[in-house]
């Protein structure tokens, strides 16, 4: 256990952080911005970020003329002496320090109240630090990493985390497909939650090419096809060999309903009046309206517009930019919502849904799909739900449903926060046991209000000004987390903040390889597939 | 080994005639001045620790300058052999700074309630007296230039006392050995005492640091 | 108090300008002085020398009587110079000088205090240097009087200066070595104590007893024994000079008609030092007899002299008859003499012996008030406070 000071506090404000003096055996390159460090007060322990670093010195005129000629002699007395640094220190959470400091568990954490007297120690976390605010690894205590320089296990409460809709962000290529799979392979694993997953870039099924080159394992490899269940929208995907699909799925153009369709207006290159013109369709020929459009001649298209007083080149441009819907592999004239009703009954039986792409990986595809999909699946949510509340039976209590999409600042920019679904479930919290896990790389884009009902945030590093103040919307000790976000590593280094963990936290990401694999039980699962495919092959019995 | 007498005395510090003529104790270094239990109105013997701030050669009576007696072919050593009346009518005097005491086995550094008795003798510090001193750093402080007493060099001028200091820490760092890590301590503290003024910081630092550290390193890269 | 220095400083110009003036006419005469030395016949002024001092009594003049013709001697003139004899390897050298705190007429107890400084210079092989004071408290009756028990002719002024004399000399008594060692004993000033020549014969005797007893001691020893002056006013040789010259009676100036007469007026200012300037360096004159009366009483402890050039300097030296008709001891004198100056810093030179010897002597203003207070305190002390006359009183308060 390192309990090697590093400084000692003198000066600060409960408001603004505590300013620590470091000691002339501590060099600034030995800590990091985002740092989870302890401050020793006489009465509690204050555990805290490093949110800056400063250079001081205690003579101005030296740094106005640093000396020319040192040797390392000189240069080792001056540093830490009349050279020093002070770094600026925010606690998170407090805890009333035990008398008896051998104690493994330590009464709870608290948030922070007060702040120490000058000259408190301030010191690295150990491990007992971090068991103590982040809890040990089991149960639905997940570990996702480790802190940057040691191996002690970080763990979010999967329990928590799942109470809420949550956030992945990062700037493109830090990683947060790798974050996503360690977190729905934790929800997975901890069932906490059954997982719907959008899979617009077929990632987390089955086995992927990763940007080094080497293979990482789908979530269907992981937990075997018990548990996790695979929907495509690419009918060829289905055929190949190992990659199998349990299901396909049409949509039918009688599904499509208006808001599906305002939410593709740039997409599917509207007009502005095209929301009106809908209106007037839905007005004459109420839930068939995209039917009849798409069926129109010219003369229908005409007729209608007289009757209705619709704009003749809006009915043309609408009509045009729609049959693209129709030309999709996947868009039939009529579907049933038994598909899909069947995937809330697995859903709720426990199993995980993937839904995968495959070549319809468009923008237009995937908006428009898991828009639609979902507005189903809560609409089956919230039926159960209420009868849940009704009947107070146990086993009609639905499953809390987690569902991941990508992209989210399609869903849920300010424009159309207010009619997706997603939108909905973001604002209604966990109203029907619905909650989302949103990816995105442009924070800033996405609705400030669904921001701030995202309970945990998980941030690889961002750059953009905008997006850093989005991510943090309704977060405390901002400054603190501003720098952190901007100093993290590209690759593996997160910072994670919100409901699901204490206190703010950077770490390093836990790799997702063998033993990773093997950890959620991916020997188990292929066991079982095997039997089942050998049950397949040869029938039961 | 007695090297002198104290011939002018007070609270901050003495004034010593050296018994050997031109040959003053190192400027620096500690002496020690003896004091017996009955010589002062303290209850047991003490051992007066000083550091020597100056040392000049003037003749006995002050009125009196020296003049220049060398020829082409007696110079040095020589002249005294020359003039012997020389020996007689100089003398060599050095000051010190009294740093602290060590009394019934504890070693104190700050100034003693008493200064030490004129005419009494005055010691170099022992090998092991040093060692033992110079364990602890706080004596230092009573050598900064605020502290310790006005040293008179030749002709009226002082040495300075950043001098001094340096010169301290030059003579126990031999002293102890070459010892490496109480010279980087000694540094440092002197660092922390001089922390306002890095003129007098990089005089006392320049003046201290041992031959071997000459690779002259960027003034950027510290520690 | 107020030393009116503007009118002084104009009349220190005078002076000035008149030395020039001088000087110029000086030269020439000086160097028929010179010629005239070169060329006296010895024997000749001997006897006319002895005729006029038999005639006299007391003869005005300080004659310097040349010694007898020897091989040593150069046959014409008295202007030979001898150089320095080489110095044993080892030796010893001791200075003496003396001074005193006067006494203090206007105070009621009558003390006075003698300091007796000497300096013991061994140079050679083993260098050493012994620089002490010897100091006498002097308030008894004999050291008052020079009869004590008739309190008769009190010891203060010239008496006083012929008591420093002799004290500084018998503190050789113990300072000179009895080491195989050879030594000298110098003192500043003369060994001639003229300041007697008034005093009744009774004085003299009294006084010189002590002294010629420490040149007998010093005899005893083998320690050749100088008096150094520097700076010599004396004019012994430039007068027998005069009376080489003089057709007539010396004294009847007014009426001489002698071809001689500028130079034998010139030779009434011209003074030994500036005669015998033609020494070379560290070279002595030829010894001469001083004629002053009170040497009738030294026996054979007469006082001689000659010149020697230290190097920027003429000096006069004494010597008693014993060691001027000594060659060794003679020689040994020249030679330290010499070395003395050599090894001295000053410019001209003296010799380091008198110097260390005269600062141990010195005493200082302060130490004479120390021992004023001394005196007083202890005084007081046993219920006898010092009275001061009223002169004394009113210089030490300095009221307004």
């Amino acid at each position: 256990m390192s309990r090697k000071t590093l400084g000692a506090v003198v000066d600060g404000t409960f408001s603004g952080g505590l300013t620590v003096r470091l000691n002339p055996g501590t060099s600034t390159e030995q800590l990091r911005i985002g740092n989870f460090v302890v401050v020793e007060g006489q009465r509690n322990l204050y555990f805290s970020l490093i949110s800056d670093i400063h250079l001081k010195a205690t003579d101005p005129r030296l740094l106005a003329d640093p000396p020319r000629h040192t040797s390392p002699f000189i240069a080792r007395t001056l540093a830490g002496t009349t050279t020093y640094a002070t770094v600026e220190v925010n606690p998170m959470l407090m805890l009333v320090k035990p008398d008896d400091s051998l104690l493994a568990e330590r009464a709870g954490v608290e948030p922070v109240r007060t702040i120490p007297m000058h000259f408190a120690k301030l010191r690295e976390a150990t491990e007992l630090d971090f068991a103590t605010v982040f809890g040990k690894e089991g149960g639905a205590n997940f570990a996702m990493g480790t802190p940057l320089a040691m191996d002690i296990p970080i763990c979010l409460k999967l329990d928590r985390f799942v109470e809420r809709s949550n956030g992945i962000f990062g700037q493109s290529g830090t990683g947060k497909s790798f974050l996503a799979r360690l977190i729905l392979s934790g929800v997975i694993k901890t069932k906490v939650a059954v997982n719907l997953i959008f899979d617009m870039h077929d990632e987390y099924s089955f086995d992927k090419q990763t940007e080094d080159g080497h293979f990482v394992k789908g979530l269907r490899q992981i937990f075997g096809a018990s548990k996790v269940l695979i929907y495509s929208l690419d009918e060829k995907m289905g055929r190949r060999e190992g990659r199998n699909v349990d299901v396909t799925l049409k949509i039918g153009l009688n599904q499509i309903e208006e808001a599906d369709i305002v939410l593709l207006s740039e997409e599917l290159n509207l007009r502005q009046t095209a929301e009106a013109t809908i209106g007037l369709l839905r007005d004459e020929f109420r839930d068939k309206w995209l039917l009849e459009l798409l069926e129109m001649t010219a003369d229908d298209l005409n007729g209608f517009c007289q009757r209705s007083g619709a704009h003749p080149a809006s009915m043309a441009s609408l009509q045009r930019n729609l049959k693209r819907l129709r030309r999709q592999e996947y868009v039939v004239h009529k579907a049933t919502f038994d598909t899909l009703d069947d995937m809330v009954g697995a859903l709720d039986r426990g199993k995980n849904v993937i839904l995968q792409f495959g070549r319809h990986n468009s923008v237009l595809d995937y908006v428009l799909v898991s828009n639609l999909v979902t507005r189903r699946v809560r609409h089956k949510y919230e039926e159960k739900t209420r009868r849940f509340e009704e009947t107070r039976e146990v086993a009609e209590e639905p499953r809390p449903l987690m569902i991941t999409i990508e992209e989210a600042h399609k869903f849920l920019n300010p424009a159309v926060a207010r009619q997706t679904t997603f939108g909905t479930i973001a604002r209604e919290m966990r109203k029907y046991n619905v909650t989302l896990l949103v990816i995105d790389q442009r924070p800033s884009s996405i609705d400030a209000e669904v921001m701030s009902q995202l309970g945990t945030r998980v941030s690889g590093k961002l750059t953009e000004e905008r997006d850093i103040d989005s991510v943090l919307t309704g977060v405390g000790n901002r400054s603190a987390l501003r720098s952190a976000l901007a100093s993290l590593d590209t690759r593996q280094q997160v910072l994670i903040m919100g409901h699901a963990v204490p206190m703010p936290i950077m770490m390093r990401t836990r790799e997702y390889d063998e033993s990773f694999y093997t950890a959620m039980g991916s020997q188990a699962a292929a066991a079982r597939d095997r039997q089942m495919d050998i049950r397949d092959l040869f029938g039961d019995g | 080994m007695r090297i002198g007498e104290i011939i002018e005395t007070m609270s901050t510090g003495f004034v010593a005639e050296s018994f050997e003529l031109n040959r003053p104790p190192a400027l620096g270094s500690l002496v020690v001045a003896h004091v017996p239990a009955n010589a002062l109105p303290v209850p047991t013997a003490m051992e007066l620790y000083a550091v020597v701030t100056y040392g000049r050669t003037v003749g006995l009576d002050p009125s009196r300058r020296a003049v220049r007696r060398s020829t082409d072919n007696v110079f040095d050593q020589e002249i005294y052999q020359e003039h012997p009346e020389l020996q007689r009518t100089l003398r060599t005097e050095f000051g010190a700074s009294l740093v602290g005491f060590i009394t019934d086995g504890l070693i104190r550094q700050h100034l003693p309630s008493q200064p030490p008795p004129l005419h009494f003798s005055v010691q170099t510090a022992s090998v092991e007296g040093v060692r033992r001193f110079t364990d602890r750093l706080q004596y230092l402080r009573l050598l900064l230039p605020a502290q310790a007493t006005s040293g008179h060099g030749a002709g009226g001028s002082q040495v300075s006392l950043l001098q001094v200091l340096a010169a301290n820490v030059r003579q126990v760092y031999e002293q102890r050995g070459k010892d490496r890590a109480w010279l980087d301590t000694a540094a440092r503290e002197i660092a922390t005492l001089l922390k306002s003024d890095h003129e007098a910081l990089l005089t006392v630092l320049y003046a201290i640091e041992p031959v071997d550290s000459h690779a002259p390193s960027d003034a950027g890269e510290a520690a | 108090m107020p030393l009116k220095l503007g009118p002084i400083s104009e009349q220190v110009d005078d002076l000035a300008k008149t030395w020039v003036d001088l000087s110029l006419t000086q030269k020439d005469l000086l160097e028929q002085a010179q010629d005239c030395l070169r060329t006296v016949d010895r024997e000749a002024l001997r006897f006319k020398l002895q005729q006029h001092m038999r005639q006299q009594m007391r003869f005005p003049w300080l004659l310097a009587m040349p010694s007898y013709s020897s091989p040593a001697l150069p046959t014409k003139g008295l202007s030979g110079s001898f150089p320095a004899p080489s110095l044993p390897s080892d030796f010893c050298v001791v200075g003496t000088d003396a001074s005193c705190i006067a006494p203090d007429r206007h105070v009621s107890v009558r003390y006075y205090v003698l300091n007796v400084g000497y300096a013991l210079l061994t140079y050679g092989s083993q260098p050493d240097a012994v620089l002490e004071a010897s100091s006498h408290f002097c308030f008894r009756d004999e050291d008052l009087y020079v009869f004590p028990e008739e309190l008769e002719v009190p010891i203060e002024g010239a008496l006083l200066g012929a008591r420093m004399e002799v004290e500084s000399l018998r503190v050789l008594l113990e300072v000179v070595p009895d080491t195989s060692k050879p030594a000298v004993a110098l003192r500043d000033g003369p060994l001639t104590l003229w300041t007697l020549q008034n005093e009744s014969d009774e004085v003299q005797h009294a006084v010189l007893r002590d002294f010629l007893d420490a040149m007998a001691f010093l005899r005893q020893a083998g320690v050749p024994l100088a008096g150094y002056i520097s700076y010599t006013g004396s004019r012994d040789v430039a007068n027998s000079l005069r009376m080489w010259l003089c057709p007539g009676q010396p004294g009847e100036c007014a009426r001489c008609e002698t071809d001689n007469h500028d130079l034998c007026l010139a030779l009434a200012k011209i003074r030994d030092r500036d005669l015998f300037a033609f020494l070379p360096k560290g070279q002595r004159s030829e010894l001469f007899g001083s004629s002053s009366q009170i040497l009738e009483r030294y026996a054979e402890h007469r006082v001689d002299f000659f010149y020697l050039n230290i190097g920027q300097e003429i000096v006069r030296v004494e010597v008693p008859r014993w060691v001027a008709s000594n060659p060794d001891l003679l020689a040994l004198v020249h030679a330290v003499l010499c070395d003395q100056c050599r090894r001295s810093p000053g410019f001209p030179p003296y010799p380091p012996a008198l110097l260390e010897a005269h600062e141990q002597a010195v005493v200082t203003s302060s130490e004479r008030r120390l021992v004023d207070e001394m005196v007083e305190q202890a005084l007081g002390r046993h219920g006898q406070p010092i009275i001061r006359s009223g002169k004394d009183d009113s210089k030490r308060r300095r009221a307004l």
